[in-house]
């Protein structure tokens, strides 16, 4: 290797080192604040703990937390699951089949990427005490779903036009008709489009906050968002307990994105082209 | 692959099963009294049971220790009304403002909500979402049992819209006993005097005031004092009522200039704009020693002795906004709130005589002592403490000739808006006093039609 | 894998009978597949819009049954509002700024961990979580880090003798919406990222062989095959970082609330101001209604104009 070549990998390590310092530790800083008391956190904001108490995590632990856990879990793994099916059967069509509404109708799921949602909440609210389902957890996945999906449905689209035409018209001359295209083939090959999606949908309802607030209201009914309220008061914040809190409530969102990663791998389409 | 999408199913579904079982069992009773009191069956969101009542009250006490005090109270109005279902939803201050409006909008609102009084609150009542409380408030002269002030808050078109509960809370100059000591500085009586503590401060390095002036707030404190030590409480109570006021008098211009000047002078730490009160970032500067003051209501004693007990009982200690000497005000005057939270019953409530009767509990003998344990000065006639701090804090207030209200809660909301945009401004000196004047006094004429 | 993928499906259509498929059959997919997510977007979408369009011609408080009828008024008070101009051009410098640095160093960060694959993984890992930060607890942490007198940028900055360069980072007009652009970048670079990752896995390995084989640099490797391979997601990524910037809400929220005198306010927190703050619920409406129609245009225009003709 040349001189040349080897200090541009030099430069290229030291910057994605950096990128994984500025990446990392503001995650660090969190985790590490959850180990202070306020007075030692407010004098002595980024120095590390003097002891590694355990109080703030018991407390939170000992409180709602596992309540607030199996909340999100439900409504985030519910709504995930849905939107990955509205999505992928929508953005086949979009993306495969050809038909005059096509233009228009996609018009529509960028409208639903468009618009703010804070203009929806009375419309929702309505619609949910109206159905009966307001301070349930089912009242959430309506919305979170209907949110998700214009972005899901936008990006699947694209992920769906670059498989190549040749294998589904290889099907096609065989007898495979659309449904059966969808379900063999595109769908097995849409798998990192799928993935991307899920990580990323299931990051986003995580930690929402606003439709969980405004749909529900008993404590039974939160979600791990709302779960900062017990340490904030009207005029004080429990920083500390509150920066705990996070950094619990972030975990499983790392093992779901360790868990879905290892679908983004190379070779699947490499496998289908060479047959 | 559709083996994993079965997979994903059935892992939908255990989640789903397991979350089911948490809800059924009361949830966080292992950690004892000063735990959320959540998941009881008394607030199990079930439908009413045909005959029983159900009444939805909402409240602000968010954290575990305000959460308690009003648990305890709907605990003992259960106790003694079994027939009436109570759901209590304790929310966040901020999303609270926002859920109360969508479900007003949507007609949809609880049948107990908390206010601040003043202009807000007046806003429901003018839309006639309030019900009107001056009746039960005379029974049996229920209404004696608050400080005037108080019950005057909640007061508009000679009827009583709210029950003032939680707190007596006034803004106060708070500083570090230490570092005064340390440069032989005293509490000033004047405001002159002041201007000097603030050059000596400076002298020695150290920042006058700590301000987190990101939410406005905090920063309007100083322009309310130097308005109300320079003309008086009538100055502001006539421009705001219309009624031969103007926010353009030049007391309101004189204040904004001093203001400004005590800006100039370098008398705020730096970064004031950008700080926020509620993440600490005023007591990191006092805490640190690089900021001997904070101008801040009265809430902030127990602020600090949760922090750190030894700051509390060695460093803190407060004086009141110093006399202005060719200013009109009376110098006992003080800025504040009598009762800070209020609380209103909805005109949809179905059992509106049983919420009143829930409110009457809020601020019992008993909640007026316990509160008073906590550290806050229920708004009731003789009330007593033992707590030597709070004593002061009631002294100052019985003192003052006249308690005003946050311009920001008296004022209708748009217009509170405006006053807290034009103090942030002035602080940024990004905008002259005048013109603040005018935006305040063009902002009335609109808000008030006149 | 894949020789035995096409070999099954050879000899499972040598059994079955030969069929075409039907345009009904067609017909019946479109409406099935398209059913839900059109029902969805119906209630949730496309009946809040309208509703919001009919509230912009009234004047509300948000809490009355009342709602008075004041046809285009609000509009007009819109077009002379300089609180909504400002608002506006601030969505457009995070656009532009947005544009500029997400994208190419998403794209960046993608490739090297292309390149790295499983050695990599921890890298790939911790670079996810700025986006698995709520915006709740990036921004009180940023807040920390932007503090002048406690805040690490502060310090770093007095530490190597380039004190004269800090501002008031939150506080400063000039600068508060650069500070916080910054960190709006750092939570969503790993967005990009992972997008482009994902679609870089579609490339098949052979490509990049049989480059190598005819001599091809990284760097012409990069740049002539693999972009324009990706042109289609990187379109795509554009148009969601596009609407994105116009419709931002979270992290200026938590950090700022649009100011220190509205320096940072944007669309969006002018219409939760308006419309949650401020009892105009009418007014808010409009300003959402004006929002989405200046986004759909903007949207619907770059769209078009990057439209790739279909092979």
């Amino acid at each position: 290797m040349s001189i040349g070549g080897s200090i541009k990998r030099s430069v290229i390590y030291l910057l994605a080192t950096l990128w994984l310092l500025v990446a990392g530790v503001p995650f660090y800083f969190m985790a590490q604040t959850g180990f202070k008391k306020q007075f030692e956190f407010l004098t002595s904001i980024w120095g590390l703990p003097k002891q590694f108490i355990l109080t703030n995590y018991a407390t939170i632990l000992r409180g709602n937390f596992f309540h607030f856990l199996a909340n999100s879990l439900t409504v985030v793994s519910v709504s995930v699951f849905l939107i990955l099916v509205v999505s992928s059967l929508a953005a086949y069509v979009f993306a495969r089949i050809r038909f005059g509404l096509s233009g228009v109708l996609f018009t529509a799921v960028i409208a639903g990427l468009v618009i703010p949602i804070h203009v929806t909440l009375i419309p929702v609210y309505l619609l949910t005490t109206r159905v009966g389902l307001y301070d349930t957890l089912w009242a959430l996945v309506g919305p979170y779903v209907a949110f998700s999906i214009p972005i899901t449905v936008f990006l699947l689209t694209e992920f769906m036009r670059e498989i190549p035409r040749e294998l589904e018209d290889a099907a096609r001359i065989d007898g495979c008709g659309p449904m059966r295209s969808f379900f063999t083939l595109i769908l097995p090959l849409s798998m990192p489009g799928l993935a991307t999606m899920a990580i990323y949908n299931a990051v986003f309802l995580w930690n929402e906050f606003v439709f969980a607030f405004i749909l529900t209201s008993s404590t039974a009914k939160r979600t791990l968002p709302l779960g900062i309220w017990e340490y904030q008061g009207q005029y004080s914040a429990n920083i500390p307990i509150i920066m705990a809190l996070l950094t619990l409530s972030s975990l499983p969102l790392i093992v779901a994105y360790l868990i879905g990663q290892e679908r983004l791998v190379k070779g699947i389409m490499a496998g289908a082209l060479r047959g | 692959m559709r083996s994993k999408r079965t997979v994903a199913v059935i892992l939908a579904l255990v989640t789903l099963l397991s979350a089911c079982a948490p809800v059924a069992t009361p949830a966080p009773q292992a950690a004892g009294p000063t735990v959320a009191p959540a998941a009881q069956p008394t607030q199990a969101p079930q439908a009413a049971k045909p005959g029983e009542k159900k009444i939805t009250f909402w409240h602000i006490g968010s954290d575990e220790g305000s959460q308690k005090l009003i648990q305890d109270s709907v605990d003992r109005f259960i106790a003694a009304n079994p027939d009436v279902q109570v759901e209590v939803v304790p929310l966040q201050n901020d999303p609270f403002k926002t859920k109360l409006k969508v479900a007003m909008g949507a007609g949809d609102p609880p049948c107990i909500f908390p206010s601040w009084s003043g202009g807000p609150l007046y806003e429901y009542v003018k839309a006639g979402q309030v019900v009107d409380l001056t009746e039960w408030m005379n029974k049996d002269n229920y209404k004696n049992h608050f400080v005037d002030a108080a019950i005057n808050q909640a007061t508009f078109d000679s009827k009583i819209w709210g029950v003032p509960v939680e707190n007596t809370a006034v803004a106060l100059i708070f500083y570090n006993r230490q570092i005064f000591d340390k440069l032989g500085l005293k509490p000033p009586q004047t405001y002159d005097e002041l201007l000097d503590i603030v050059k000596k401060l400076k002298d020695a390095g150290i920042a006058p005031f700590a301000l987190a002036n990101k939410t406005k707030w905090p920063g309007s404190m100083y322009y309310m004092y130097l308005v109300d030590r320079l003309g008086g409480p009538d100055v502001f109570r006539k421009a705001a009522t219309r009624t031969g006021g103007s926010f353009e008098d030049p007391v309101f211009v004189e204040a904004g200039k001093r203001l400004q000047d005590l800006v100039k002078a370098g008398a705020f730490a730096e970064g004031y704009n950008g700080l926020d009160f509620d993440t600490g970032q005023s007591r990191m500067l006092q805490y640190s020693g690089k900021a001997a003051m904070e101008l801040m209501g009265t809430w902030n004693i127990g602020v600090f002795k949760g922090d750190n007990i030894d700051y509390y009982n060695n460093n803190m200690g407060f004086f009141p906004f110093p006399a202005l000497k060719d200013g009109k005000g009376d110098p006992s005057d003080v800025v504040g709130t009598i009762g800070d939270n209020f609380y209103s019953i909805s005109t949809k409530c179905k059992y509106p005589q049983e919420a009143f009767a829930l409110i009457k509990y809020l601020i019992d003998d008993q909640a007026v002592a316990e509160r008073g344990k906590a550290g806050l000065i229920p708004p009731v006639k003789g009330f007593m403490t033992d707590d030597p701090v709070l004593k002061q804090v009631i002294s100052i207030v019985e003192n003052a000739k006249n308690v005003q209200l946050w311009y920001d809660q008296y004022l209708p909301p748009d217009l509170g808006e405006i006053h807290k945009d034009t103090s942030q401004a002035l602080f940024g000196l990004t905008m002259t006093p005048e013109e603040a004047a005018k935006q305040m006094e063009a902002g009335a004429k609109k808000a008030f039609g006149k | 894998m894949g020789d035995t993928f096409m070999a099954t499906a050879v000899s499972d259509r040598l059994r079955k009978p030969r069929r075409r498929a039907s345009q009904r059959e067609y017909t019946l997919t479109i409406v099935l597949f398209l059913l839900p997510l059109f029902a969805l977007l119906a209630v949730f979408i496309i009946w809040p819009i309208i509703s919001s369009f009919q509230l912009s011609l009234t004047k509300w408080n948000g809490i009355t049954t009342a709602r008075e009828f004041i046809g285009f008024a609000n509009w007009l008070q819109l077009l002379r509002d300089p609180v909504f101009w400002k608002a506006l051009a601030n969505n457009i410098l995070i656009v532009v700024l947005s544009l500029v640095f997400q994208l190419p160093i998403g794209m960046a960060l993608a490739v090297l961990l292309d390149k790295g694959g499983k050695r990599l993984r921890v890298f790939k890992t911790i670079y996810f979580f700025p986006l698995l930060m709520s915006s709740v607890a990036s921004g009180i942490l940023f807040k920390y880090v932007y503090d002048p007198t406690f805040g690490l940028v502060s310090s770093f900055l007095r530490g190597v003798g380039l004190g004269s360069l800090v501002r008031n980072w939150l506080g400063d007009p000039q600068v508060v919406l650069f500070s916080v652009l910054a960190v709006i970048c750092w939570e969503y670079i790993p967005f990009y990222m992972i997008l482009f990752l994902a679609a870089m896995t579609g490339i098949p390995e052979e490509l990049h062989e049989a480059a190598v084989i005819d001599g091809a640099t990284e760097n012409q490797y990069f740049w002539r095959i693999t972009l324009p391979l990706l042109y289609g997601t990187i379109r795509v990524a554009a148009a969601l970082s596009l609407i994105g910037s116009l419709k931002y809400f979270d992290l200026i929220w938590v950090m700022t609330e649009g100011g220190p005198t509205r320096a940072t306010e944007l669309m969006a927190t002018y219409m939760v101001k308006e419309a949650f703050q401020a009892f105009h619920m009418g007014y808010g409406s409009t300003i959402a209604s004006a929002m989405f129609v200046i986004i759909m245009v903007i949207a619907l225009v770059v769209l078009r104009i990057t439209r790739r003709k279909e092979a």
